[in-house]
């Protein structure tokens, strides 16, 4: 379990955060800037974006993990502010269909070759 | 005068798509072989009539026509000529006429270069063309009339929205549309040969020309809102998966599944059923992309003007269409021939329709889900680019592998052969010349290069081999070498970008990495329509020791008054340097935003290749028949 574990994180995380300003930076590119037209926190001069981005370098500094800063955001402004959609109940469709779909097209897919071939 | 000129002429092109459906009609009970020459005429006057229409329409828009409330609220008189005339499609009624415009051409071209075929196959294709034109005029004519008129007659328009004002989006809509709406003439034609009842091999050629021709559009136009939204955003990406975005690369997917299928229903095997149902799905996601965008029901970067009564139009066009093809579908569906043998081209043929038709559902999931979230139970959340990295990318890999083996194959019936051959074992060298290079990236990334590499390798050495054999399909070749060249691009563009973001004031430095920025100058203007602030900053590269001067502007429009950032960008074969600046609210601090984009020319050059490799497969369809 352990080694999937790391297979899995090696497999995925491929923006390891390597100092503060990393991690703050890919936080921000992942926080919607709630008063622009689907614009990042990151890309945007709003008003409300430079408040968020005090807000997340003050928790950064503050040794808050990425998990626990994007929780706090959340907690405030609702799941609306994260582009990455957390994994919730609310959120099982989005994650899982693909794979269900995918998995589903591939039997399928299987099961006509394999019949056309027998012919 | 111009506004019921315009309606006039539009209403008249509505009743010859309605007496087109009626000739048509009568035309199938008729014995003669050949197509009336009456249906000749009607379809070249709904041609001359719909264009004069749109003629209107941009002589209103030159000459600042105010009586039209569609050019008062997207025009100016200070507005340069050309963006003028672009602005007459930069709005939703302009550009459904333009909409209605390509789809009329396509149905006219679609009955004078098919002289030979089956005259019933026509007349129904015909049939189904007029169906969708009436559909689009009453729609135009009823709900977004561009030629409506305002009383009393304003003096000065609203204008356009500057960052449309631009001469890639003024020729992104016609390109996407040409895509959009070349794949209603398939659906036509699907519906056609069903009733008909065509054989495969005939259906196959009839849709191919039009297929190729839509999906290189459909290409380019993508590729053209990406150049856009990259230097006119100002963010420095080039795709944010963004709702607007997706619409149109949803019916890309099909698009491509269809190009791949054809190619096996034109050798009279199988999938005739396929290639029907796929047809019929690329429109309905065209017209879900035109609803989705129109609608405004989607939060977006590129959301201009939308009403939600246009959507219900829109969404109940889409149900009547969906039902009625599903109706069609199911009560002449053919038996099918099966002969198959499984390792032969056409499995891998369907592999790449599973992976397109996955690619399809994600994006559509990915866009739709929160809206039905939100109207269901109200709880709103988003989804961005980190869901469509994380569910598509690991899916890159089988992809480019299948599309490096895949076309290897022969047809009918072959082994595995040939996996570990030359090609592979060179671009596992290439990968680690790569590898050595690089510092950082995740194991997934690392792997995509690897892949990405092997399809480049592969091609090039397919491509060596044409010479030899020149039974190989170029026009592949060239595809499936952009699509290497583009992920590959993509990739050491994530790994290779340096971003900084910080607040300077004029005459500060800043030094991070082996960069060093001077703010130098600051200087203020004023054109025709916009006011400017514009940044002088010099940018110094310590290790390779060269410098650049860059200069980013704040530009206030004053029709209507609008902030735009303009990016400075100084681009490089292989790398592009990009500077945005903003200023910061009541403060002499301006916030700077500086990229190095690496390999953004090839991410530019590779898409040109995909989209090339579409024209060839037209120009060899054309010589072959």
């Amino acid at each position: 379990m352990k080694i999937l574990s790391i297979i899995i994180i090696l497999l995925f995380n491929n923006t390891i955060s390597f100092s503060n300003e990393n991690k703050k930076n890919e936080i921000l590119k992942n926080l919607r800037c709630l008063v622009c037209q689907g614009q990042t926190i990151s890309d945007s001069n709003s008003d409300f974006a430079l408040t968020i981005k005090d807000v997340v370098d003050e928790k950064v500094n503050e040794g808050l993990s990425k998990k626990e800063i994007y929780s706090f955001l959340s907690d405030k402004y609702g799941d609306w502010i994260l582009f990455n959609t957390p994994l919730k109940k609310n959120s099982y469709f989005l994650w899982f269909m693909p794979y269900i779909l995918f998995i589903l097209g591939g039997v399928f897919l299987y099961l006509v070759i394999k019949k056309r071939a027998q012919k | 005068m111009l506004s019921s000129f315009g309606i006039t002429v539009s209403t008249i092109s509505l009743l010859l798509s309605l007496s087109l459906l009626y000739l048509s009609y009568y035309d199938l009970k008729l014995s003669n072989n050949k197509i009336s020459k009456k249906i000749y005429k009607f379809a070249f006057s709904q041609i001359l009539f719909i264009f004069l229409s749109f003629v209107t329409l941009i002589i209103a828009y030159i000459i600042s026509d105010f009586s039209l409330i569609n050019v008062y609220e997207n025009s100016h008189t200070t507005k340069p000529l050309f963006y003028k005339i672009s602005g007459t499609w930069g709005n939703h009624e302009g550009s459904l006429l333009l909409w209605i415009n390509i789809l009329v051409l396509f149905s006219f071209l679609f009955l004078i270069l098919n002289k030979d075929k089956n005259k019933n196959f026509k007349l129904y294709t015909i049939i189904f063309q007029n169906l969708l034109i009436s559909a689009f005029l009453i729609f135009l004519l009823t709900n977004s009339n561009p030629f409506s008129s305002l009383y009393p007659i304003p003096t000065e328009g609203t204008g356009l929205n500057p960052i449309l004002q631009d001469p890639a989006l003024a020729i992104h809509p016609p390109l996407l549309y040409i895509g959009f709406v070349g794949s209603s003439i398939y659906f036509s034609i699907a519906l056609a040969a069903l009733i008909t009842k065509v054989e495969s091999k005939s259906l196959a050629l009839t849709i191919k020309p039009w297929v190729s021709v839509s999906w290189t559009f459909q290409t380019l136009g993508i590729l053209v809102g990406s150049i856009w939204a990259y230097y006119e955003l100002g963010w420095g990406g080039f795709w944010f998966w963004d709702p607007v975005e997706n619409s149109s690369l949803m019916p890309w997917f099909l698009m491509t599944a269809l190009l791949h299928s054809v190619l096996v229903l034109e050798r009279r095997i199988g999938l005739y059923s396929w290639v029907i149902i796929l047809s019929i799905l690329t429109f309905t996601m065209s017209v879900v992309g035109t609803f989705l965008v129109r609608s405004g029901i989607l939060n977006s970067v590129h959301t201009f003007a939308n009403d939600p009564s246009r959507g219900l139009f829109i969404l109940s066009f889409l149900a009547l269409m969906v039902f009625s093809s599903i109706f069609i579908f199911f009560k002449y569906a053919p038996v099918e021939n099966k002969n198959y043998k499984i390792f032969s081209k056409e499995s891998f043929i369907l592999i790449n329709n599973w992976f397109m038709v996955f690619f399809l559902a994600v994006v559509l999931i990915g866009t739709l889900y929160p809206v039905f979230l939100d109207t269901l139970t109200g709880q709103k959340i988003s989804v961005g680019p980190p869901y469509y990295n994380f569910i598509l990318a690991p899916f890159l890999l089988p992809l480019l592998f299948l599309m490096t083996s895949g076309p290897r194959h022969k047809w009918i019936s072959s082994n595995v052969i040939g996996i570990f051959n030359i090609a592979l074992f060179t671009s596992i060298i290439l990968f680690f010349v790569i590898f050595l290079s690089i510092n950082e990236g995740g194991l997934l990334l690392l792997l995509i290069l690897l892949f990405s590499v092997y399809l480049i390798t592969q091609t090039t050495f397919d491509f060596y081999e044409t010479f030899k054999n020149k039974n190989i399909n170029l026009s592949r070749i060239i595809s499936h070498f952009g699509f290497g060249l583009l992920i590959l691009s993509i990739s050491l563009n994530q790994i290779f970008s340096v971003e900084k973001s910080f607040n300077a004031k004029l005459g500060d430095e800043k030094n991070f990495q082996n960069y060093t920025i001077k703010f130098k100058n600051l200087e203020t203007f004023s054109k025709n329509n916009f006011k400017s602030v514009k940044g002088h900053f010099e940018i110094i590269d310590k290790k390779n020791i060269t410098s650049q001067n860059l200069t980013p502007e704040i530009r206030v429009y004053n029709q209507p008054e609008t902030i735009t950032y303009e990016a400075s960008i100084n681009t490089k074969l292989f790398s592009d340097t990009y500077l945005t600046m903003s200023n910061i609210s009541n403060t002499d601090i301006f916030n700077i935003k500086f990229h190095m984009k690496p390999f953004m020319n090839f991410i530019w050059f590779s898409v040109l290749l995909i989209s090339f490799g579409g024209i060839l497969q037209f120009l060899r369809f054309e010589k072959r028949v």
